[in-house]
Parts: structure tokens; sequence; C-alpha cells
């Protein structure tokens, strides 16, 4: 990865203070401390013998390493510990307060995330204040969490009575669950046995939940990467248009799309893919004079043969 | 071959701290070979004033002293630059690993490891990896999408105006809005910004992702004071009609809706398949009823009956 010359001079200046107090530190050890990469470490020190307080005079940093330890020849007092810069302090004084009001995390750890949060503002001093701009809120799906929690832990099965909006029907399945993740929502990513695949569950979905005395076998998986986003519909996926006016512009908000066009009127024209087509009726509804299925057509038919069925169901209740 | 900006940053860094008196530019350029190397005095003294904004950016608190010739010089010195003790034990120090890795943000994040960087220098014990293996159940991320994101970050911490298009919900076109940037808010997993809209004299909330083009600074200083408590996530849920004043009287089919259901109020069988329920009536109950199509019936009140009925007849005619 390039490094930032601000994230790496920030780096390197850590790096002196701790090498400081570490003579003849292995490389392995002091990349896994700084959480990068034994190559971004190295790269680093090809850098640091170029630095120092006078190049002309020769008061150069004399820090080498033979690729496996790390020497500095004339260490000198310039590497004190450095204090928090303002957008340090509120990125990890915001994450931890976030974290803090994790439904379902163990008290142990949130007593110590307290602890530490309390420390690090009175070592961040006034640059701390700043923090209190950004604030970060995850949704709280209390008693569930602690459920898959405690069978993650446990590496027990889980039986679940879940809410699908596309069917609009809960299922009951039981899961092997792999992992609790959140964004935005709190999610359970889990091997479902019903349908024999990984499954994403969010759990504001679950109706019931109950802890399985059999153990949980989910097969061996690669983690799915989640920085490119929650949904990643494959280029397979039957493609969706839809026409909304200015009032249904939020559609573009909510569902990953492939493009979204500007129309005349102040609409767009969005092309997005999905699995399952006949799930966006709920939506073709939901849009009602605010937007429209171009295509597929089964699609739009099925919504105006909803809203026909409702329209009658309402004659019947004058 | 130039020299890389993180060498030069370095160079300057260790100058600065290193040094007891303040030192002048022209000491500062005789010191540091990027500077001797920059060419002419103009692209020199740019490169200088950005690589002292750079520095602040990662915390250093670099002074600028007129000396007795009418010299500037500068210098950071080490007490002013020491982070004050901070001892953290090894479960407070996963905690905080835990909350470093919450951020998709790049600005936020390499913010993060680098004051992790710092507290590990300062002696902050190391995680024996035991944390990611029993904690490992749950993965917080915190997402940005928005390329407002930060533009306003900075203009929230430095407390500067700021003017950027925004398109509201219904609206087909964006408008200008001033504004006086208070806080940021992430609330299920969408960022919000509240603030003080100069043209309106009145507090608002914007979301971030209807904020079109760029952000742009404006001179000044803030006009109106901010207040103690900003309330974000009350103005969002009364948009999100979870500030239900009355209820609503509805017939669901037996078996359907069961997220409404998990929000009614009251409900009791009919009988034929057909259920009664009375559910918080707020903003966007509308929208919602319409997506269950035929299954939901609203039986009063008549606004609301009305409302579904045309959304309802808008689809019908396709």
């Amino acid at each position: 990865m390039a490094a930032n010359a601000i994230d790496q001079t920030r780096r390197m200046l850590s790096l002196v203070t701790y090498l400081r107090e570490r003579p003849g530190a292995h490389v392995s050890d002091v990349a896994r401390a700084f959480g990068i990469t034994e190559d971004e470490l190295i790269s680093d020190l090809d850098v640091l013998p170029m630095c120092g307080t006078s190049f002309r005079g020769g008061d150069l940093l004399d820090i080498d390493t033979d690729g496996d330890r790390i020497w500095w020849h004339n260490p000198d007092d310039v590497a004190e510990p450095l204090r928090l810069a303002a957008d340090e302090a509120t990125a990890l004084l915001v994450a931890a307060r976030a974290v803090a009001t994790l439904p379902g995390l163990r008290e142990g750890d949130r007593q110590a995330l307290l602890r530490a949060t309390a420390k690090l503002e009175a070592a961040a001093g006034e640059v701390a204040g700043a923090s209190s701009r950004l604030s970060v809120t995850f949704e709280s799906e209390g008693g569930v969490f602690a459920e898959v929690d405690r069978a993650i832990s446990e590496r027990r099965r889980l039986w679940l009575r879940y809410y699908s909006p596309a069917r609009d029907e809960l299922t009951e399945r039981e899961v092997d669950p792999i992992r609790l993740f959140a964004v935005g929502h709190t999610y359970m990513e889990a091997w479902c046995r019903l349908s024999e695949a990984r499954r994403t569950f969010r759990l504001d979905r679950v109706a019931e939940i109950k802890l399985l005395d059999a153990p949980a076998a989910p097969p061996e998986l690669e983690l799915r990467d989640l920085s490119e986003g929650l949904v990643q519909p494959s280029a397979e996926d039957p493609e969706v248009v839809i026409e909304v006016g200015p009032g249904g512009r939020w559609v573009a908000e909510y569902y990953p799309h492939d493009s979204a066009v500007e129309l005349p009127d102040g609409g767009l024209r969005i092309t997005l893919r999905t699995p399952a087509p006949a799930s966006l009726r709920r939506l073709a509804l939901r849009l009602g004079g605010d937007g429209r299925i171009v295509s597929p057509p089964e699609l739009a038919d099925s919504a105006r043969l909803a809203a026909g069925e409702a329209l009658a169901a309402y004659d019947g209740h004058a | 071959m130039a020299i890389a900006k993180a060498e030069r940053l370095m160079n300057l860094a260790l100058c600065l701290l290193g040094t007891r008196r303040p030192l002048s530019k022209r000491e500062l350029r005789g010191s540091i070979e990027a500077y001797l190397e920059a060419g002419t005095d103009d692209s020199f003294n740019r490169m200088f004033e950005r690589d002292k904004d750079d520095l602040r950016e990662l915390g250093l608190v670099i002074e600028t002293v007129e000396n007795l010739d009418g010299d500037t010089g500068y210098l950071a010195r080490r007490d002013s630059n020491r982070l004050p003790a901070i001892t953290l034990d090894a479960e407070e120090a996963a905690a905080l690993g835990l909350a470093a890795k919450v951020w998709q943000q790049a600005r936020l994040a390499g913010a993060a490891s680098g004051a992790l960087q710092k507290l590990r220098a300062a002696g902050m014990p190391e995680a024996e990896d035991t944390y990611e293996a029993h904690h490992g159940a749950l993965e917080p991320r915190i997402p940005v999408h928005e390329a407002a994101f930060e533009p306003l970050m900075l203009a929230c911490r430095d407390r500067r105006p700021v003017a950027f298009d925004y398109r509201k919900a219904n609206a087909a076109r964006p408008e200008q809005r001033q504004v006086e940037p208070w806080t940021l808010e992430c609330w299920r997993g969408h960022w919000y910004l509240a603030g003080w809209d100069r043209d309106r004299g009145a507090e608002r909330v914007f979301r971030l992702s209807r904020i079109t083009g760029r952000v742009r600074s404006r001179a000044g200083v803030f006009s109106a004071p901010v207040p103690d408590v900003v309330t974000v996530r009350e103005t969002v849920e009364s948009w999100a009609g979870e500030t239900a004043t009355r209820s609503a009287l509805i017939k669901l089919r037996s078996g359907c809706g069961y997220p409404l259901r998990a929000k009614a109020l009251s409900s009791r069988e009919l009988g034929d398949g057909w259920d009664e329920l009375e559910v918080p009536y707020g903003h966007g109950l509308d929208a919602w009823l319409v997506e269950f199509g035929p299954d939901a019936v609203v039986l009063k009140p008549a606004d609301l009956r009305a409302d579904v009925l045309d959304r309802l007849r808008a689809v019908a005619k396709g």
C-alpha cells in the first residue's frame, strides 16, 4: 500500500521513540506492534537514516537493519512520546465511545473500554474537545445480539424465526453462526442449514432466537470482504430499470446500483441488479406515483396487479 | 531524484523538536537537503508553509517567535509536545485496538492507527492476539461513503462556515445552503450534519448523501452560538416516522406483515384469515402500508386511508 506522507511521517516519529527503548528489536515484532507489514517497516527504515537535525553536520539517525533486527547506534533524546493530534484523539475517542454502546459487548470489555477512554481523554488534553463534534450510534438489537455472541463463543447452533421482507414471511431455520458485524445495523453472518449456503441475517429482523445444544459446524469459508459494501450484486444477476420522479430519488441512496442517470424532470433512471427481481415488488408499490418499473415487464405487471387487488380489498370495506 | 515528502517532513520535525532556540527559515533551509534543492525562494517558502501545516495536522505544536533582529524563528518545544503520562493495561490496550479498526474512512483510519502508534511508543502493552481470538465475534464498522464527510469533519473541527448544494428529499433541484456546521452524527449507517442554516436563521439537520457537488469553505466565524447539546437523532427519527403522536387501525392478512405486528399497540383476530391491529401513525406510514399490497387495509383514520388509496391508484394505473 502506498503510504501517504503524513501517515508515514507520523509513524516514523513514533517508531524512533519506540526503537530507542528496544535496541536490537526484531523487524517482525516491531511491524506487529505498529500494525504494518514488514515491507512497510523496511521502507520506513530506509528513510530514517536520511533524517536528522542537520544533514551537513552529520547529525543523522544512525539506524540500520539486517532485515531481521534493528539497531540504532546513536540514540538521542529527540525521541520522546508525542502528544496526540486533534484528528488522532477524535478518531480513537469517537470509535471507542461508539463501540462501548454496542449491545451485547461483554461487560468486562465495556469496562476496559470506558477506562481506556477516560485515560485517553485526560492524556489528549484540550484536543479531546474536538471529538464531541462527531458521534456514531450503532443499532441496539440487544437480546438477539447476546444470544448470537454466546453461540459464537460457545460454538453452538442457533434456531431462528427470521423475517424476509422480499416475501413478507417468517421462516424457521437452523444456522451455524460465523461472525457478527455492525455496518449501520448489526448483522450475523452464518451458514444456513436450510439453504446450505452462507447467509447474512440482519438482527432486527430476527423475530425469535434459541440457542441449541448441537455444536455449530460451519464449513471452512473465507470471510467476505465487507469494505466493498454489504450487497455485492453479481454481474449475472438480472437487470432492473426504474424511473423515479424527484420524490423517488431516495431509491438511489438506499439501493446499490450500476447507474443513475438524471432525467429532465429532476428524476432519475436507475439501473440495478438483483438475484430476485420479484423482491422489488414492494419497492414498486411503495413508490406509488413517484416512480415506475421500466423493466423487467413481469415485475411492473406484478406491482400493478397487487395494487389492483388491494384496491378491490378496499372496495369491500367502503 | 526529488526527495520524498515523508523524509522532508521527518527532517523538519526532528530539527524543530531538537532545537532549544528558535531556528530561522534560513537555518532550516541550510539543514534540510530537500529545502536546499527546492529551487527558488518562492518555491521553498510555499513548501515550508505547507510542511508546517502538515506537521501541525499530525499534532506538532510549532511556535513562531520573533527575535531581536526582527527575524522569525520556529521551534517545537519539548514540554508542549510531550504526551502526558498514560498507563494502559493489556485489556485497555486491546479494547482500543478493536476501536481503532472501526473506521472505513482513510483519514480517520490513518489518524486512529497514528494514535495507537504514539501510545505504543509511549509504552502501551501489546495485545497478545488473545483479544482477536476470543472477542473476535464482533466486528463493528463505521461506513463513510459520502464525499462531503471529510470537508465537513474538518469544518466542524475548525468551526468554519461552509456552503454546499443540497437536494431535499423531494426536491427536483438542489439549492445552495450556507451553514455553520456543528456536529456530524452517524445513525443507521448514514451520516447527518447538524448546524445553523444562515439563510433560514434556524437550526437544521442535513443528510450527507443529499449534498451534491463540493463543500466550499466560507470566510469568517460563526455568527450563532453553538448549543451544548445538538439533537440530530431526534430530528432524524421524526423524519423516519418514529415519533408518532396518533395511531391507526388496520386489517392485516394472517401470517403477513411481521414488522407491523412487532410495532402494533394491540391486535385481535377477526376470523376469515384477517387480524385487526392498532399501529403507531407517524410520518411515512402510508408508503409503508402500500408495500404490503392486498395484505393490508387501512380502516381509519380517513386521511391515512385516502393517502394509501392515492398511492395504490397511481401504481394500478402503471
